[in-house]
């Protein structure tokens, strides 16, 4: 069994600092593995872990993603090998175009049983590669997946749904999107880390894939903020604590947040 | 001159940092109040390979270097210096004996479990009349038959309670002067005739348990003699040569938590109508402990680097603890004048930073000691 789980190697939006402009000031940021993806390969790897599948991380996008330290820093987690597709023309690909690039990845990688993702980026959270992906590679994408077990052709899956738990069998390979809270990553050990450096990372060429030609391009054409609304200020006299408590309960539902 | 980390340096930082975020720090504050040796987080150590990171993996270690262990110390000491101190007890002054002056067989025997953190050591050298003249040893070895017979007691012991090996300092010579005469020995826990006492509550680090030992006619095996007769100064020495590096480190972390905690509440606290960061006051008095923490930090990294690169250290490893220990304590004490009234409470951790921090200028030799060990190499 081969279980893919794409990774992305990019910024923290915590560690940016917006300027007063309104741009985003990213030197300070430093770049690590994105924070829903140690789940996807903690999810993965317990399946792995069950079946004997092997687990490939793959990760495109442009000059950095490939860098030693970003390789190490998955493989430490658990993964057997990456598969790196770097290149500059990426460098500010939309979804789609980092989904196509994926499958043809996945293509290149042959008898994929699954693909497992992160939650979505902790960068751009569009939540859009994981179905994009699973469109393109023509499979069923499951959102939400909290837990994985079987062996592929009788795969069972757990996704968190509005006030309970779904459980889906699937006959065929699949393109899973974990959900942030799945499971909790565990913490690479010190030989874990010692000895990622030593597994295998194959780097591929852009030009050399089949990456499925796009039949659209999304533009964003503009961005807008909501109108900040001014503070009211409205000050309630605490003196009487009962009063105060009818008196805070009374605004919150006028402003609706009651 | 490259000052970056390492790749595999850089990755063991961030996951001891996610580990001491996630399991340490959140019992930190009650590990302090309630003086309680968080003994759940060793096997938790263990299970990391953090417990044995420099030593070869054939010997059960992690086989990493000497910056990624002061990393790993400095981390865990940011979220709770009673760990970082359990570590650095049993890996630098318990394992390290072991490893450079024990036999093939002690090492087969004791080091395994040692550097995989299966068993807990320990460091007696300390007495009630033998702190810094640890010359002053009064707890003898007398060789009988096949055994040594011990005989005297020692004081504040790290992880003594917990521990199962110690390395023992005792007098096999008593006619021999001064720092002469005294041996190291590996004694396990349970021997008839060693017995472990209450600790004693202390103003910082307050998890970590430092009670006295007692040794009453405690037989102990011939073969357990680390490093040759008389040779139990030597073994001290070049042990707390290596420790005190790991005590800077330790400093380091406490300084940096009472910096993160400063610059935090500077950031928040809003006082005449702007925060306390916008007042010059303050940002001369963050500026202050951020070059002293960096400079520390270089101090530091600068020891451990020459632990790897095969060149001598007793000097960089002096200035780096004298530094750093010093400047742990000033830190501290300016994050407690940052917070004001706030900072006085236990509610905020810098009063723990400042009564952890003190200790870092005594054990594993006092800053006088360091002084000493620095002018001898400046007047040289």
């Amino acid at each position: 069994m081969k279980i893919v789980v794409p990774y992305k190697w990019t910024c923290d939006p915590e560690e940016a600092t917006a300027r007063a402009d309104g741009t985003v000031d990213w030197s300070r940021a430093r770049p690590g593995v994105s924070t829903y993806d140690p789940v996807a390969i903690e999810l993965a790897r317990g399946l792995a872990q069950a079946t004997g599948a092997e687990l490939i991380g793959v990760t495109v996008g442009a000059k950095g993603v490939g860098a030693a330290i970003a390789s190490k820093a998955v493989l430490s987690r658990g993964l057997d090998r990456v598969v790196v597709v770097e290149d500059d023309s990426l460098k500010d690909a939309g979804r789609a175009d980092i989904a196509a690039v994926l499958a043809a990845v996945v293509g290149h990688i042959g008898d994929v049983d699954l693909v497992v993702t992160g939650d979505s980026s902790v960068d751009v959270a569009a939540k859009m590669v994981p179905t994009t992906l699973a469109g393109l590679l023509g499979w069923p994408a499951v959102a939400e997946v909290a837990a994985v077990t079987g062996q592929p052709g009788t795969l069972r899956v757990e996704r968190a749904i509005p006030g309970g738990v779904q459980t889906l069998e699937i006959s065929g390979p699949a393109v899973l999107a974990a959900s942030a809270d799945a499971v909790t990553p565990h913490v690479p050990g010190m030989k874990d880390l010692l000895a990622a450096g030593k597994k295998p990372v194959e780097h591929l060429d852009l030009a050399s894939l089949k990456v499925p030609a796009r039949s659209a391009v999304m533009t964003v054409t503009s961005r807008s903020r909501p109108e900040r609304k001014a503070r009211k200020g409205q000050m309630i006299d605490t003196k009487d604590p009962a009063a105060a408590a009818a008196e805070l309960v009374k605004a919150l539902r006028g402003a609706g947040a009651l | 001159m490259d000052f970056e980390l390492t790749d595999e340096q850089q990755l063991i930082r961030d996951a001891v940092r996610e580990f001491a975020e996630s399991e340490v720090a959140p019992t930190a504050a009650a590990t302090d109040r309630d003086h309680r040796f968080p003994a759940e987080l060793v096997p938790r150590m263990a299970e990391l390979n953090i417990m044995g990171i420099p030593y070869p993996e054939k010997y059960g270690g992690a086989g990493g270097d000497y910056v990624s262990y002061m990393l790993a110390a400095e981390e865990l000491a940011r979220a709770c210096a009673t760990t970082s101190v359990i570590l650095l007890a049993h890996c630098s002054l318990a394992t390290w004996p072991v490893y450079h002056f024990g036999t093939e067989e002690q090492k087969e025997r004791y080091l395994r479990d040692m550097a995989s953190g299966r068993r807990l050591g320990a460091f007696a050298l300390t007495e009630p009349g033998a702190g810094t003249d640890a010359g002053a040893t009064t707890t003898t070895a007398v060789l009988k038959g096949d055994e040594y017979v011990l005989n005297g007691s020692k004081i504040f012991i790290s992880n003594a309670p917990y521990a199962e090996i110690y390395i023992v300092f005792a007098k096999t010579d008593t006619a021999a002067a001064g720092t002469r005469g005294i041996s190291a020995f590996i004694v396990e826990r349970d021997t008839p005739g060693f017995t472990v006492g209450e600790a004693e509550h202390k103003l910082g680090i307050r998890g970590s348990s430092t009670p006295p030992l007692y040794f009453a006619d405690c037989h102990i095996p011939k073969d357990a003699l680390l490093g040759g007769e008389g040779n139990g100064f030597k073994v001290a020495m070049q042990t707390l040569d290596g420790g005190r590096i790991g005590i800077a480190a330790q400093a380091l972390g406490i300084a940096q938590a009472a910096l993160d905690a400063a610059v935090g509440y500077a950031k928040e606290r809003v006082q005449f109508g702007k925060p306390l960061a916008a007042q010059q006051a303050i940002q001369w008095m963050i500026a202050d402990m951020a070059t002293a923490v960096d400079a520390a930090r270089l101090l530091v990294y600068r020891a451990a680097w020459c632990v790897d690169n095969g060149r001598p250290y007793g000097t960089e490893g002096a200035m780096a603890k004298l530094f750093a220990s010093e400047a742990a304590t000033r830190v501290a004490d300016r994050a407690i004048q940052v917070h004001g009234g706030y900072g006085y409470t236990e509610d905020y951790p810098v009063e723990r930073n400042y009564r952890d921090a003190k200790i870092t200028e005594i054990y594993e030799g006092t800053s006088e000691v360091q002084r000493m060990v620095i002018s001898r190499a400046a007047l040289r």
